[in-house]
């Protein structure tokens, strides 16, 4: 079974890849998207006074 | 091996100083904990000196001063008033127990009373075990698989 | 003479920085003559294996933003550091950690059990959290490892330069890239691109003596447009923040919030800010000193925003 893998994913913000799996012909077996990025914004504004929220989760993307 | 806690004490020149010297000349015994530094004033004491204290493996800092309106420097020590009220907050948030910190008032005429201090903050940190908060930042750092450290 | 070979990559970013190399505008043509992108993931479609596939010290210029949250993380900054001639920790992120750093407060099980169980937003009844690798029919693949604390990149690789800012600003930049191209970049070490001074030096605020009888919040009182905001009781990051940005945010209405980072010979951004501002605090009295700083929530957060990954305590104590 052949395998290509985008690694990463370019020209849009934020990461990714993608594995396609081919099965013996050539064809599209499977093909797996994957976001390996994590920052946590969910945890670390909590407790936050909420006029400064907003300057903290603009960073969730800059694009 | 029984724990030991390492104190770093910051005291003041003109009364805490005097004041633990007196003790010692007053042949007062006291736990051996604290390590001093000696400063001019305790309004001299910025926050960076305490946490760079604990970063660098005390379990417990002590800044001592001139009572409120004794300071040699008129105000110093209504600077130092403001600075460890947010400090203790700031201390707080890092995960750090109240215990292992303090601010306390010893005048030149009070060895007993720095001797009384000194007992007292030994036993609370005693109680509370190892800071160990440069061992938790080496170890998550070690668990990143971290290179030595190097700032710029 | 040859054309340099400049790369650019995120790490734990936002990709603000990115654009703010975008935002230099025209002049991008001028960098384009100047230089040939060899790797740049917003912009170009270069894979991890061609960069892999490049000798040693082959790319004359990176510029790295991002701090390093994950093994990818890691990984891309040995790489690339390897790759490099000159590795330029930029923005805030690479600098000093920013805004990802503030996850140092929390333990790396809380924040993957708040994102992918807890949040109101989140349908996940297997309950299921990322693994580095999962077996799939075809085979194996993988996802990074997540570590238990954000670095800013020069505990990860040697840096030769920093770019502070969140993002820095497309003057600056352009200042920079000028600097690289004609080859008159300062000591190994420097921040570039940036004041030696601090923010107030550079604020056009009305400013007198400081004095602060209580904490205000700008979601409950509306700031005077022209007065230094830690004399109306705001607190702003300005005494302790390098300046740099013309004091973008002092214009737009709110206070310096630090992304510039510390000026030269400040250890701790948070602790010298707790320093300099409670000083001016106007009050005696035990009590009352402690109502005054009751009013501000928050406080590691507020006085550190950027640079815990990067301060003398890197983390919270858990």
């Amino acid at each position: 079974m052949k395998r290509i893998s985008i690694d990463p994913i370019t020209r849009l913000e934020g990461h990714g890849k993608i594995e396609i799996f081919l099965d013996d012909d050539g064809r599209v077996a499977n093909c797996y998207f994957q976001v390996p990025e994590l920052r946590g914004f969910e945890k670390f504004v909590e407790g936050m006074p909420i006029e400064e929220v907003p300057r903290v989760v603009s960073r969730i993307c800059g694009v | 091996m029984t724990f030991e806690p390492k104190i770093v004490g910051i005291l003041c020149n003109w009364c805490s100083y005097t004041g633990a010297d007196l003790a010692g000349t007053s042949r007062i015994k006291y736990a051996p904990n604290v390590r001093v530094v000696r400063v001019m004033c305790s309004g001299r004491v910025d926050p960076t000196f305490v946490l760079k204290a604990f970063a660098d493996g005390a379990d417990g800092v002590l800044v001592a001063g001139c009572h409120p309106g004794d300071c040699h420097y008129i105000e110093g020590n209504y600077k130092t008033i403001r600075r460890i009220a947010l400090l203790k907050k700031m201390l707080a948030d890092y995960g750090i127990e109240p215990q292992r910190f303090r601010l306390e008032w010893v005048s030149a005429g009070e060895g007993d009373r720095w001797a009384q201090v000194v007992n007292s903050i030994t036993e609370d940190v005693r109680k509370l075990g190892p800071a160990k908060i440069r061992e938790f930042s080496a170890s998550t750092l070690r668990a990143a698989g971290a290179r030595s450290h190097k700032t710029a | 003479m040859a054309k340099l070979k400049l790369a650019s990559y995120w790490a734990a970013a936002c990709g603000g920085c990115d654009v703010a190399i975008l935002d230099v505008h025209e002049k991008i043509l001028d960098i384009a003559a100047a230089a040939d992108i060899v790797f740049w993931p917003i912009a170009t479609d270069f894979k991890y294996s061609d960069v892999e596939a490049m000798p040693d010290a082959d790319i004359d210029v990176t510029l790295f933003h991002g701090a390093i949250r994950n093994s990818e993380n890691e990984h891309l900054a040995r790489l690339l550091r390897a790759k490099s001639k000159i590795l330029v920790a930029f923005g805030s992120c690479a600098h000093i950690g920013g805004i990802p750093g503030l996850a140092n407060l929390f333990s790396r099980e809380d924040i993957l059990k708040r994102v992918y169980l807890e949040t109101p937003s989140t349908v996940n009844p297997e309950k299921i959290t990322p693994d580095p690798r999962t077996a799939v029919p075809e085979g194996e693949i993988t996802i990074p490892v997540f570590h238990d604390a954000v670095r800013p990149l020069n505990q990860v690789v040697e840096v030769d330069y920093y770019v502070p800012g969140c993002p820095p600003t497309p003057a600056q930049i352009w200042n920079v890239v000028q600097a690289i191209v004609s080859g008159q970049l300062p000591e190994k070490g420097s921040v570039v691109g940036a004041s030696e001074k601090t923010q107030c030096d550079e604020c056009t605020r009305k400013k007198q003596e400081k004095k602060i009888s209580g904490f205000k919040r700008i979601a409950t009182v509306q700031p005077d447009p022209d007065t230094c905001f830690l004399e109306q009781g705001f607190l702003c990051m300005g005494p302790v923040t390098r300046g740099g940005c013309d004091t973008r945010c002092q214009l737009s209405g709110v206070g310096c919030r630090g992304c510039y980072g510390p000026p030269p010979g400040v250890l701790d951004q948070g602790a010298k800010a707790l320093s300099a501002i409670t000083s001016v605090i106007e009050s005696k009295e035990e009590a009352d000193v402690q109502r005054i700083v009751d009013q501000i929530p928050d406080v590691l957060r507020s006085f550190n925003r950027f640079a815990i990954p990067a301060s003398l305590i890197t983390r919270k104590v858990l």
